[in-house]
């Protein structure tokens, strides 16, 4: 009979590597999505906050019969209903404060029927103060006669990280360069498009939903619950859809809490949402660090050791700021081949606004310092410069200090593609050249590298996640995943996974993975590490879907297993493609036989990666990835303005799996390294922000954003899926000592604290001038 | 936020002043200086809130004698725009061309920008240089007054101005320049698209037979107000524009310019940039 019914071969097409839409884009692009700062509950409040407004103060008295009167409130919080109630890594931290530690410091909240009544009562609460000396350098804070911020942090010392290898003087002394320099990175912050915002229910077992941006719900249970007295068992978290999060959602921050405490006093669903302004000042920032590097190396180029002495500036309280130096630490060991790496950082309690994770995670800054003074290095050397960096760089195999295990390295091939399409060694000779050329227009090119985690980091006891795939007798998927999306695109990653392991079209996918009672663990959106994680959870649940689907066809269809396919809806032939039975018939005869199966499958995938451990030295990744950064510049040295002419950029990428996703991941990566590098600056002046507005505070817009030319290197990395690794972090890390060092091609000046505003370097320019005796 | 008790849309140039001779009156045009302030609490809203854009003949561009007319509501899109601006007064279209985005020139008006009064407002800078007045419209004693102040007295501080509550500012008139006027514009701040000026420099004149005539110069967030820089005026009024009257001018332009610190630039930037731009906008203005 197979000879009259001439059904079409279906050939093998994959779609790794191919352009696939996010399944949410036409949604967002046409204004449907609902985001969570659109949500309203039947009888929701509105919940506010009454924030400091000063640095360092104790609060002397709180009167709120005035905003309890008002008509329309129905609750009014302050510092005592949240007493012994701390949380935080160090609990240190609560969702109201009886002290003044930093402006943003939340001192009541209320709950009212509308934001205009709710904000009504807030100016009807009138706190006195005493003003207390503050902080607001981690070098003032350090002194001995330093105003103590915290009763039990003394010397106002918060977390201390080291970690070192091998004998610095003696390596010292077979240095033949040494470069020594003061970084200083800067406090931004994330500027997600949708401001902050929570929304909390408790039921009457006393089990609180809350509806949440944040990026780890699982982990996000445990540490909320100490904010409101909970067990983690009795948190229920959902993630609506939200505008960005960019690490800014990884922890818990008091507006959370607040919205659960005032839930919890009414007996009603409470909404806190930020306005831009409350976002800018109550947000968490990238961690700001004064970093003291020193790299040495030999006449003929061989790197012999580098030091970082770093200070950060914990702000008021400790988020994920301040543990910062387990990444600083293996830029510091491992940009390049470092035989002897000696690292320090301290972080010391301020009253500025404090920091959180924020994409790029440590390696923003510390690369900011490596990678300039490799370029420095470079000119000292009697060598040319892309040699240099070719000498240093590692090759798969090489283990570093710490123990990151480089299997796939392909630093070598990102610099030769990165220089070579660029044409830097040329060009940065001849711009150098040019220099004291007179000319108000300068051009210069800089090549900046590094090294980031690609395939998770274990720095909790693990770093695996849950997958649940069912496929129902239409043959739809459904994949029930920890791996939430923030906008980063894991959703168009697993359809895609899917859709290639299973045969099915994309739009037969769909994801649930936005509630903890339904989907399973998870450690988060962070470290770079969501397609290689669910990416492997993901393909690992759908090739046990497709083993049981494929043992029930062969013995429905008499044909063995391993010479089956699932490709375009249907059971076929692997060798030529002929189509034997339809996948959703198929399913239905396995659910309707004599002994009727169902498609049901879990995993629990955890990789391969060791726990970072108290001494650092360990495999902490799965996967370890370098990209290079090639950007040319024009500087008008007048005005200081740097204009981005073109960015080229290798990076390691794996194996590329949706292509669109990729790419769209490096531009957005690439937009926010370039806001850190030109132009974003939060303006403290003893604690409080003086441009806490998109007017003051400027994010790069569309028009700056400089051609592209981006190169996958796909090194195959034999734990990814299908050889990919992470991707996200590093196109933030490595632009902007990328522009820096074109800036000193350029100039001859270098900038140390970013932004490289246009006042700084017409500064820095302009002294350079003065020196000269012109 | 105050409440506003009522909303008022007037068609006609009298309804308008009427209600504002009746009282707390706001004026609402495209709103772009009016939203972000009163939602930050540094200014309030009256009784009244009063969109003026559908007034008759409140916007436009027109000739009229040797004049150049521009309605009050006129926005920043039509400027930039504008053929007879473009032939006449190209200047103008500079400023417009580098003020803001897209969606705020749509809706940001020239009255707007004039009555918010702030020293960093771009197109106050090339109405300066090109002589403009404004035209001030009240009622009182039952009839539609007007009177009109040359833009350079119209400032009196920091968003100060001498029009008065019950006065609408109907438009804006200057001379169209003669064929030898010769003017440009320059504005700069941290990146290149929708950037309020750190600083702002214009400058026109008449310029025939190498020497520069009827200089005017404008600088913009150097001082409280909008300034009309009298001292580089001097420097190059009556003399040959060369590498000599230039580097006068700058001299002159550090002197006049007396700007602050503040969160967008420090005054030494500030003083820097009117000096470099001071020479970009001469030489650009000598075709160099
Ligand atoms: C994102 C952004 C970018 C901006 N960029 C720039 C820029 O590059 N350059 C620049 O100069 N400005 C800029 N502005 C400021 C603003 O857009 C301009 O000042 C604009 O011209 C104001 O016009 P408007 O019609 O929106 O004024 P409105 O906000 O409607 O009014 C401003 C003030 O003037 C009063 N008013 C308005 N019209 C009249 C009238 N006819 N008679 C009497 N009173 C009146 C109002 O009551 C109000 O007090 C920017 C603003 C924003 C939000």
């Amino acid at each position: 009979m197979d000879q009259k019914v001439t059904a079409p071969t279906i050939e093998k097409k994959t779609l790794i590597g191919q352009r696939v839409k996010k399944p949410d884009a036409p949604d967002k692009a046409i204004g449907k999505t609902r985001y969570i700062n659109d949500m309203v509950l039947p009888q929701m409040l509105i919940g506010k906050v009454l924030f400091a407004g000063r640095p360092h103060a104790r609060i002397v008295s709180i009167d709120t019969a005035a905003a309890e009167r008002l008509p329309g409130v129905h609750a009014v919080l302050t510092g005592k209903d949240a007493a012994g109630l701390r949380f935080g890594f160090v609990r240190d931290n609560a969702a109201l404060k009886d002290k003044v530690r930093c402006e943003h410091d939340e001192i009541a909240a209320v709950a009212a029927e509308s934001e205009e009544i709710a904000r009504q009562a807030i100016g009807l609460i009138e706190v006195v103060y005493e003003d207390l000396p503050g902080v607001f350098t981690p070098e003032d804070g350090a002194r001995e006669d330093a105003p103590q911020i915290h009763d039990n942090f003394p010397g106002n010392k918060s977390l201390y990280f080291e970690f070192s290898h091998g004998e610095v003087a003696a390596a010292e002394a077979d240095s033949d360069f040494v470069v020594d320099n003061v970084f200083r990175p800067h406090h931004v912050t994330h500027c997600c498009m949708g401001t902050s915002c929570a929304i909390a229910d408790f039921d009457h077992n006393g089990k609180l939903t809350i509806w949440t941006q944040t990026q780890y719900p699982y982990n996000y249970k445990m540490d909320l619950a100490p904010a409101l007295g909970l067990q983690p068992g009795d948190i229920r978290v959902i993630q609506p859809p939200v505008g960005g999060a960019f690490g800014s959602k990884l922890d818990v921050y008091p507006y959370e809490p607040i919205a659960a405490l005032l839930a919890k006093r009414t007996g009603r669903p409470v909404k806190v949402i930020y306005s831009r302004e409350e976002e800018f000042k109550a947000s968490p920032t990238r961690q700001p660090a004064i970093i003291h590097m020193r790299t040495g190396c030999t006449r003929d180029g061989t790197l012999t050791f580098r030091t970082a002495d770093v200070l950060l500036d914990n702000g008021a309280y400790t988020s994920w700021g301040p543990t910062i130096p387990v990444i600083m630490m293996r830029t510091v060991s491992g940009h390049y081949r470092v035989p002897v790496v000696d690292f320090k950082a301290q972080a010391i309690y301020t009253n500025n606004p404090y920091a959180g994770s924020f994409r790029g995670y440590g390696n923003v800054q510390t690369t900011w310092a490596t990678a300039q003074q490799m370029d420095m290095l470079a000119d000292m050397v009697d060598m040319e410069p892309l040699a240099f960096h070719l000498k240093n760089s590692q090759v798969s195999g090489e283990i570093t200090p710490q123990k990151s295990f480089l299997r796939e390295c392909v630093l070598v091939e990102c610099l030769e593609t990165a220089a070579g399409a660029s044409d830097y060694s040329r060009k940065r000779k001849e711009y150098a050249a040019a220099r004291a050329e007179p000319g108000r227009y300068k051009k210069g090119i800089g090549l900046a590298s590094s090294i980031h985690n690609a395939g998770g980091a274990k720095i909790h006891k693990s770093d695996g996640i849950g997958t649940i795939l069912k496929v129902d007798d239409y043959a739809r998927v459904t994949v029930i995943t920890g791996a939430s999306e923030i906008g980063q695109g894991i959703d168009a990653v697993i359809t895609l996974i899917v859709a290639e392991e299973l045969g099915v079209p994309l739009e037969h996918v769909l994801i649930v993975n936005n509630d903890s009672d339904i989907a399973p663990w998870d450690v988060g959106v962070h470290a770079s590490r969501t397609t290689f994680i669910a990416g492997n959870g993901t393909r690992r649940a759908a090739r046990k879907a497709k083993a049981q689907i494929l043992a029930a066809a062969e013995k429905m269809l008499g044909e063995p297993a391993d010479t089956l396919e699932l490709r375009g809806g249907s059971v076929v032939r692997d060798a030529c493609g002929t189509p034997l039975i339809k996948l959703d018939r198929l399913l239905r005869q396995m659910h309707f036989q004599a002994e009727p199966e169902l498609v049901m499958v879990t995993d629990y995938y955890e990789p391969k990666s060791e726990p970072e451990g108290a001494k650092h030295v360990s495999d902490h990744s799965a996967a370890y990835s370098h990209a290079v950064h090639v950007a040319e510049i024009t500087v008008d040295t007048l005005t200081g303005e740097i204009t981005v002419d073109k960015i080229t950029m290798a990076q390691d990428v794996g194996r590329v799996i949706n292509r669109m996703g990729l790419e769209a991941q490096i531009e957005g990566g690439l937009a926010i390294g370039l806001g850190y590098a030109l132009s974003e600056n939060m303006l403290l002046d003893r604690g409080l922000l003086k441009n806490p507005c998109f007017r003051d505070y400027k994010l790069l817009t569309a028009p700056e954003m400089p051609p592209l030319d981006l190169h996958f290197i796909e090194s195959d990395c034999a734990e990814g899926p299908y050889g990919a690794k992470g991707i996200s972090e590093l196109p933030t890390i490595v632009i902007a000592p990328a522009i820096a060092n074109a800036l000193y091609n350029a100039t001859g000046v270098r900038v140390f604290d970013p932004p490289m505003s246009p006042e700084k370097v017409a500064r820095a320019i302009d002294a350079q001038r003065q020196a000269a005796g012109g | 936020m105050q409440e506003i008790k009522s909303y008022l849309a007037p068609r006609s140039l009298d309804e308008a002043v009427k209600a504002m001779a009746a009282g707390d009156v706001t004026v609402f045009c495209g709103g772009t200086d009016l939203t972000p302030q009163t939602d930050s609490g540094a200014k309030r809203y009256g009784a009244t809130l009063m969109n003026i854009r559908r007034i008759e003949g409140l916007s436009g561009i027109a000739e009229a004698g040797d004049s150049i007319r521009i309605g009050a509501a006129t926005t920043v899109t039509e400027v930039r725009r504008d053929p007879l601006i473009a032939r006449a007064a190209p200047i103008l279209a500079e400023a417009a061309e580098h003020f803001a985005s897209d969606q705020i020139r749509n809706a940001a008006s020239l009255g707007g920008n004039i009555c918010n009064a702030s020293p960093a407002g771009d197109m106050i800078n090339p109405l300066l240089v090109l002589d403009a007045a404004v035209e001030l419209a009240s009622w009182a004693d039952g009839a539609l007054r007007t009177r009109s102040v040359p833009l350079e007295n119209f400032f009196t501080g920091p968003r100060r101005h001498v029009k008065r509550p019950d006065e609408l500012l109907t438009a804006i008139v200057f001379r169209k320049p003669a064929t030898d006027f010769v003017g440009w514009f320059r504005k700069s701040g941290p990146r290149p698209a929708l950037e309020i000026s750190t600083v702002s420099v214009g400058i026109g004149g008449n310029l025939s037979d190498g020497v520069f005539r009827n200089v005017r110069v404008a600088m913009g967030s150097v001082a409280p107000t909008p300034l009309r820089a009298h001292g580089v005026e001097a420097a190059l009024e009556g003399r040959p524009l060369d590498a000599d009257s230039i580097r006068a001018a700058v001299a002159a332009a550090d002197a006049d310019a007396t700007p602050i610190d503040d969160v967008r630039a420090s005054a030494w930037y500030r003083k820097h940039l009117v000096k470099v731009f001071t020479e970009e906008v001469l030489n650009h203005v000598l075709g160099n």
